[in-house]
């Protein structure tokens, strides 16, 4: 249910990295229980509108706000202490911390946050991500799909209001990708709000609710997965015409 | 509840204190100006290591504190421990302001800056000889009127143990673990809720005070101060011994400290060369055993101590997250 507008809502977002807009002028707005699925072909700016919308990078032009609440250029560490998880494109852990420690982290940074209460919380994810064997392992020891599932961890530590997953099913074994999906199923039915990068078109459309699709920093489609797939604008940007 | 080692380190220091004054005047010197680097790399190893922030300034602040210690007692005639304390409250200010002046900055860049920052300090030190003497060198008030150094032992024991205890604190606390985090992968941290830039800042501060800290104990010890202490060569030194003892946990760190201060005496019929037995030390380290020489002796120990305690089950809680950051 939004409260005073969307959950998350960036409004004409801009950003040019040397002389080229990675978004240009771009509309995102993502509502409570929403599951939607981000695409585009590579360099369209999918992640650079994640950056702007988690903080990560501070738009040229544009507005960010989390319930109304106007957030644009404030810190990574205050989007998440407002409900704002992600995980990275390239997965980004703290690699000789162990398995625990890193999901430990964003649970003490929660005010009032207690070693014991969130110890108890970091194993109970361990044991729904089946991390919990590994949790005294260093989290560079992990394997590729391990490391996604921990970076997933990680992020729902913050108990977040919404979750932008920034390709987690690149370089994934196909049986842990299907995991990865039941998973983030399983969450979004409990209530979770997600935003899913992806190139895997197969992956994302089991399971997206709302596609978005990105070409040239633009938005160019933005619907039900059904009609997005049949826009001849999006078959045109995909096929590279 | 700790684990045994803990006892077993608390003994020892007992035994030390309790046997202190057999040691004859010159190995009591080596044990305080030991003690006195042990202070040094402890909070060096925690910028440094737990922070990943490779600062080269560190013995810098120990000059500032030491100068500022040593003036503020001259010129106005305060009590020594208030002179120190204003040189640690000067270093936390001037640490934070360089934690908030290098807060993009890191490895290469951050060393370089701090670098030119430490030249900076030693120069004007060297420079403003009116104020400081310049390389002839302040006299500055002994703590103690007292002809024997066990005093200084004590108090050298007494700081060492106190910036001990409030480091292996912060180390233990959450704070130690976002640090780690910070320095694993700051991105990440901050997408994780870590106030990148506070923690940051902070990690200077309170590392700059403990060299204040040293820098003003030092002084009133050796009853000089130069500009030299802020020298680079006294910052490779703690740099050598952090790492030659193991950056990344406090123990390891000011064993280096004590060892390679103990090695420097026992080589000190080879002159100048000790300097370069400490290079070679140093390259061997960082090629074949990067957590530093002390740091499988001191894993060894823990568990050791603690396998003696409780047998091999599952940790208490909340030591579980916390293995890894060592004692």
């Amino acid at each position: 249910m939004s409260r005073n507008g969307p959950l998350v809502d960036g409004v004409q977002l801009c950003k040019h990295f040397g002389g080229i807009a990675a978004n240009d002028g771009v509309d995102f707005a993502v509502a409570d229980g929403d599951l939607i699925g981000l695409i585009g072909p590579n360099g369209s700016g999918k992640t650079t509108l994640i950056n702007l919308l988690t903080g990560h990078l501070t738009p040229e032009s544009g507005e960010v706000f989390l319930r109304g609440k106007r957030v644009t250029a404030r810190p990574p560490h205050e989007f998440a202490a407002l409900g704002v998880a992600r995980t990275f494109q390239l997965t980004q852990l703290f690699g000789r911390m162990t398995v625990l420690e890193n999901m430990l982290v964003p649970g003490l940074t929660r005010p009032r946050s207690t070693w014991a209460a969130v110890t108890a919380r970091a194993r109970t994810y361990l044991e729904f991500l089946n991390l919990a064997p590994v949790q005294h392992l260093d989290a560079k020891n992990l394997s590729g799909g391990q490391q996604k599932l921990l970076e997933l961890g990680r992020a729902l530590m913050l108990e977040p209001s919404v979750l932008f997953l920034d390709e987690p099913f690149a370089g994934v074994h196909p049986q842990l990708r299907g995991e990865l999906i039941t998973r983030i199923q399983e969450l979004h039915h409990s209530g979770r709000t997600f935003v899913v990068v992806d190139h895997d078109m197969e992956s994302i459309l089991r399971v997206a609710q709302r596609l978005v699709v990105m070409a040239r920093g633009q938005k160019i489609a933005d619907g039900l997965p059904a009609a997005v797939r049949a826009d001849q604008t999006v078959l045109a940007a995909y096929s590279g015409l | 509840m700790r684990g045994l080692h803990v006892y077993v380190l608390l003994a020892a220091a007992v035994v030390s204190l309790v046997y202190a004054h057999l040691l004859n005047s010159y190995w009591m010197h080596v044990a305080i100006i030991a003690m006195f680097y042990g202070i040094l790399t402890a909070s060096w190893s925690l910028l440094a290591g737990y922070g990943g922030l490779f600062s080269l300034g560190h013995m810098a602040f120990a000059s500032v504190g030491g100068y500022t210690s040593a003036l503020l007692v001259q010129w106005y005639g305060i009590p020594i421990p208030l002179g120190m304390a204003a040189g640690i409250a000067l270093c936390c200010t001037l640490g934070g302001l360089i934690g908030w002046v290098c807060l993009r900055m890191s490895g290469p860049y951050l060393a370089i800056f701090t670098l030119a920052f430490s030249e900076i300090v030693r120069i004007t030190f060297s420079t403003e000889d009116q104020v400081t003497a310049g390389m002839a060198g302040l006299h500055t008030a002994p703590l103690f009127q007292s002809a024997s150094r066990l005093p200084y032992f004590y108090t050298a024991f007494g700081l060492l143990a106190g910036s001990l205890a409030i480091i292996g604190f912060i180390v233990h606390s959450r704070w130690g673990l976002f640090l780690r985090a910070i320095r694993e992968d700051e991105q990440a941290a901050g997408a994780s809720g870590v106030a990148v830039a506070r923690f940051r800042i902070l990690a200077f501060a309170v590392a700059s005070g403990f060299a204040g800290l040293a820098g003003g104990f030092y002084a009133h010890y050796i009853g000089v101060m130069t500009p030299s202490v802020g020298s680079l060569d006294l910052m490779a030194l703690v740099v050598v011994m952090t790492v030659i003892g193991g950056m990344e946990r406090i123990p390891t760190a000011v064993g280096g400290a004590f060892g390679v201060e103990l090695l420097q005496e026992f080589l000190r019929a080879y002159g100048q060369w000790r300097l370069v037995i400490f290079g070679l030390v140093l390259l061997l380290t960082m090629r074949f055993a990067r957590n530093g020489l002390l740091t499988p002796l001191w894993l060894q120990f823990l568990r050791v101590s603690d396998s003696a305690r409780i047998p091999r089950s599952p940790r208490p809680t909340r030591e579980a997250g916390r293995e890894g950051s060592g004692g």
